[in-house]
């Protein structure tokens, strides 16, 4: 080549050289802005992406609140058991692990064969696994002498939610069950995450069912805490990074009262019904049983299906609450409330005296309505219509009344609204009114509606529960109080009730002199519990009607049905002349008032006065 | 002439560069292995050979490589249909060719020799050079990446052809048929998505535009690579403290994905030194090619280094995700011999091109 060429060549080399090195100077640069933009302008978020991918949050379950009656001893509490827990990581043969360890710990084939199943999975992501719950004393005797040969296996505790009383508190109380899961809880802990949850009980997530474990369980639950693994890329949990332990739930304090409880659980035997005593000062619900029950302990830490199927199957309904949601005519314990209302409208005075000829004529058509006794009471003033419960006095009282202003008066007492604070569940039964019976049945409200309401029949239903209130609102002379079951409820939880009955003073000693004559005096219909204890008791006993009839003698065929016969009521409270509690039995099908119903009443009373 | 038998023939400037990115290498390979000392020590080996290597490569006179070019050519395709016939089957692809102890990929023989064969085919052609001889060099680059590609391994294969193709351009290829093929190249591109590329490759690419549609498969790469390198920030996590590193997070952490670790445990100002190595080595191979001494020493530093340098940018480009998943290992600091000791090779021709000067002209 000559000199000219190579240089045109050089020169083309030159320009075609610093072409393409610049091309790969600006490629440079396109990869350090775009690490650039990586590293710094979208740091945090790839700083995030790599906390997430190492970071492995897991909850750690809270242990749950302790429930205690008013007296501070404990109704529902966490039992601690023992697990054996081992950490398949460190463990080279399954096989051979379970080999050395049988004749320490008793296995069944089925806790054997999970424990293998499971066994791999949980080695190769460093996790534990339970190998047996719920040791027995000698399993963890025999284990703690030869631990030395199990580095990889330990004792672990787990509780169990159980009550010492499981049969008589479990409608009042309720149980708990397994939870999903408590995403909601712990917004930064991925939903997926649950499943290794750290748990404290052996049933793992637990939350309340029903009753006070659900009206408080937020209370009880605590708070989770929560302990953050690092995590490799194949998902094997390595050294713990963060460890927020959790809160305890609180405990709850309630006007429960285990051994009043205990009588109305006694006292009602094999029949079922409903009892519930209030406090008269506070308004704390000491007593809320209803029967047949069932056992929280089962239910909280697993029953067999064949003894669930059982349990809600019973014609009996075990899971019914009767206290809190059985409709019953108040029957004759409405009784008192018309009187008042009569009083309060100047229907009736104390004094003033009808004919009882044991039977009430409706002027309009002529339709007969009877009472209880043949032949009637005679001459009957206010008190004695109440001693006596006699029908007809009431049958006439109510006629003059009208419903309207009848149906908003029973309203004050708490009749057709839930009474109770924070009880899980509670039915407000049903008060009617003439506006209902037309919208809802079509049919216009007759005064004969209002003549069956005057003596607790027709369609006014209220529970146990609200009898209860009643009778508590009676007792403490119009001042109504919310019933309520924790003796500090939350607020939100308890809904407020203000009404209040007003009544002259003088009416008030006429009508509680009346009341204690029903039980106190000669005259008296529940008079046979009367010497049931040494301190006068207040009340009024009723007899609900399921069957209209027309005749003694048409409900002796009736009683042939159990099912057909008549509920005993009462309410009453006590002791007098200044009562500390009132209470409310129904027993269902149980027939007189005074002398089935009564007994019950009268052994709480006296277990909450603590008279023997 | 007693004073040139003994004169050692080497360039300061890359000499020291390259070793200052090898020991950084080990460093970097130390914490991407997970503290593991056997394989640092066994690549401490490959770079001190290596090193060997390009001390020897840069003697000899820029002559003799010319002279050899052709054989070393048909040296390098042999090894290929070696490769072909004998090399064993790894994950579907035939790469590796064993000689006695000694095993290596064949390819990468193929990525020095077709660029020095070409400066040696081109460098006495008259501008501007010819459609015959473009030609003839078209089909030579064609072959040599087929031979590649068909391994299968299209990463190595798009770099045979570069090396190729830049001898081409530095040598005088005319503007027009550069703009001819690129029209073509616009023009072919879904033939060559549709019928050439393979299934998976077609997978990668898409991969690389929405990584999000497969976070736990195809997309795994990229994904924790980028979080890799973003959560590195400016400064780094520190040696040994990147938890994408250390948990296996980043996949390929010794070979492929190496500069996700040196981002992640260094930082903004570990990587911006690393390319500031990198283009410091270019650079001075652009002076070097320029001050060169003829036309077939330009040619052979132009095509080595622009070789060196598609490689490196290529894998840069993958592991920040702005070019889908190849297998490209980054230059002087991932695991591995084969295509270490082509490397210290390459330079050492470099080297050898630089230094060796004729004082009278031609």
């Amino acid at each position: 080549m000559i000199f000219e060429e190579r240089q045109v060549e050089k020169n083309n080399f030159l320009s075609r050289a610093i072409f393409i090195f610049v091309l790969f100077s600006f490629s440079f640069l396109v990869v350090l802005l775009q690490v650039f933009s990586l590293q710094v302008s979208s740091y945090s978020a790839y700083e995030l992406a790599a906390l997430n991918n190492k970071n492995y949050s897991v909850p750690i379950q809270p242990l749950r609140g302790e429930i205690f009656d008013r007296n501070g001893h404990v109704i529902v509490r966490n039992m601690k058991t023992f697990d054996l827990i081992t950490q398949p990581h460190s463990i080279d043969d399954a096989e051979s692990f379970l080999q050395l360890i049988k004749p320490v710990i008793h296995l069944t084939e089925l806790e054997a064969n999970q424990y293998l199943e499971n066994f791999k999975e949980k080695a190769f992501v460093n996790k534990e696994l339970v190998l047996k719950k719920n040791l027995s004393t000698e399993e963890i005797a025999r284990f703690g002498v030869r631990r030395f040969m199990f580095k990889n296996a330990f004792i672990g505790e787990r509780y169990r939610r159980m009550s010492d009383y499981p049969e008589i508190f479990s409608h009042v109380l309720g149980y708990t069950s397994r939870a999903e899961d408590q995403y909601d809880s712990l917004s930064d802990i991925p939903r997926s995450h649950w499943e290794d949850a750290e748990l404290v009980y052996t049933n793992g997530l637990i939350e309340g069912i029903t009753g006070l474990e659900q009206t408080y369980n937020q209370m009880l639950s605590g708070t989770y805490g929560k302990r953050v693994y690092e995590i490799n890329a194949r998902g094997r949990l390595g050294e713990t990074l963060e460890d927020e332990p959790s809160v305890p739930g609180e405990d709850i304090h309630t006007h429960l009262d285990i051994s009043a409880q205990m009588s109305a659980s006694k006292a009602f035997g094999s029949r079922k019904g409903g009892v519930v005593a209030i406090d008269l000062e506070s308004g704390g619900i000491n007593v809320l049983f209803s029967a047949p029950s069932y056992s929280i302990n089962k239910l909280a830490n697993g029953m067999t299906v064949a003894d669930f199927q059982g349990l809600i199957t019973n014609p009996s309904k075990p899971f019914f609450n009767r206290a809190l949601q059985g409709r019953y005519p108040p029957a004759s314990t409405i009784k008192p409330a018309i009187a008042m209302f009569g009083l309060t409208n100047k229907l009736v005075g104390w004094e003033e005296e009808i004919d009882d000829p044991g039977f009430f004529t409706l002027p309009e058509n002529g339709r007969i309505y009877r009472g209880w006794k043949k032949g009637g009471h005679k001459n009957v003033n206010l008190k004695k219509a109440l001693l006596v419960s006699s029908n007809t006095y009431f049958f006439k009282l109510a006629y003059q009344s009208d419903m309207q202003e009848l149906a908003s008066y029973l309203a004050s007492f708490g009749f057709g609204t839930q009474v109770c604070g924070d009880c899980f569940d509670e039915d407000g039964a049903f008060l009617p009114t003439p506006d209902w019976k037309y919208n809802n049945l079509n049919i216009p409200w007759f005064t004969g509606d209002t003549v069956n309401i005057g003596v607790g029949q027709g369609y006014l239903v209220a529970t146990p529960m609200q009898l209860a209130n009643y009778a508590s609102i009676l007792a403490n002379k119009g001042r109504a109080l919310t019933p309520s079951i924790a003796q500090s409820v939350l607020s939100d939880a308890v809904k407020q009730n203000n009404y209040q009955v007003s009544l002259g003073k003088k009416d008030w000693i006429n009508l509680h002199d009346a009341l204690t004559g029903v039980i106190e005096s000669d005259l008296g219909t529940a008079r046979s519990i009367r010497d049931l204890k040494n301190f006068k008791v207040a009340g009024k006993s009723g007899t609900a009607e399921l069957v209209s009839l027309d005749s003694k003698e048409a409900y002796q065929d009736v009683r042939g049905t159990e099912l057909l016969r008549d509920h005993s009521i009462i309410i009453a409270f006590g002791p007098m002349p200044n009562p500390k509690y009132a209470v409310s039995v129904v027993v269902e099908n149980g027939e007189s008032g005074g002398a089935v119903a009564g007994p019950v009443a009268i052994k709480v009373l006296k277990s909450l006065l603590n008279e023997q | 002439m007693n004073n040139k038998l003994t004169k050692i023939y080497f360039d300061p400037y890359l000499f020291f560069s390259i070793c200052l990115l090898s020991i950084l290498g080990l460093v970097f390979l130390y914490s991407a292995s997970n503290a593991d000392l056997s394989i640092v020590l066994r690549q401490s080996a490959y770079v001190l050979f290596g090193f060997l290597i390009m001390l020897a490569a840069s003697q000899p006179d820029p002559d003799l490589f010319r002279r050899t070019s052709f054989l070393f050519l048909v040296f390098a395709v042999l090894l290929l249909g070696i490769t072909f016939l004998f090399g064993p089957e790894i994950n579907g692809a035939q790469r590796w060719v064993r000689m006695g102890p000694v095993s290596f990929q064949s390819s990468e023989f193929l990525k020095l020799a077709l660029p020095i064969f070409l400066a040696s085919f081109l460098c006495d052609k008259k501008l501007p050079i010819q459609t015959r001889e473009v030609g003839i060099t078209l089909i030579i680059i064609f072959l040599a990446f087929s031979l590649v590609a068909r391994q299968p391994d299209l990463g190595t294969g798009l770099i045979v052809a570069l090396s190729g193709i830049f001898v081409l351009f530095l040598s005088g290829l005319s503007w027009s048929f550069i703009g001819g093929a690129f029209v073509l190249l616009v023009i072919s591109s879904p033939l060559i998505w549709n019928v050439l590329l393979e299934p998976f490759q077609r997978q990668r690419i898409a991969t690389l535009f929405n990584p999000e549609s497969d976070p736990f498969g195809a997309g795994w790469n990229i994904i924790q690579s980028k979080i890799a390198i973003g959560s590195g920030g400016i400064f780094g996590k520190g040696f040994g403290q990147g938890s994408q590193t250390q948990l296996n997070f980043l996949p390929e952490t010794k070979t492929d994905f190496i500069f996700s670790v040196i981002g992640e445990e260094f930082g903004f100002i570990g990587v911006f030194l690393l390319l500031s190595i990198y283009f410091f080595i270019l650079m001075r191979c652009l002076y070097l090619a320029l001050t060169a001494r003829d036309r077939f020493c330009r040619l052979v530093i132009g095509g080595l280094s622009l070789t060196f340098a598609a490689n490196l940018i290529i894998n840069l480009c993958m592991v920040v995700g702005l070019l889908p998943v190849v297998g490209m290992p980054l230059p002087f600091i991932s695991k591995g011999g084969s295509s270490l000791m082509s490397l210290f090779f390459a330079f050492g021709i470099i080297t050898s091109m630089a230094t060796h000067k004729k004082f009278l002209p031609q």
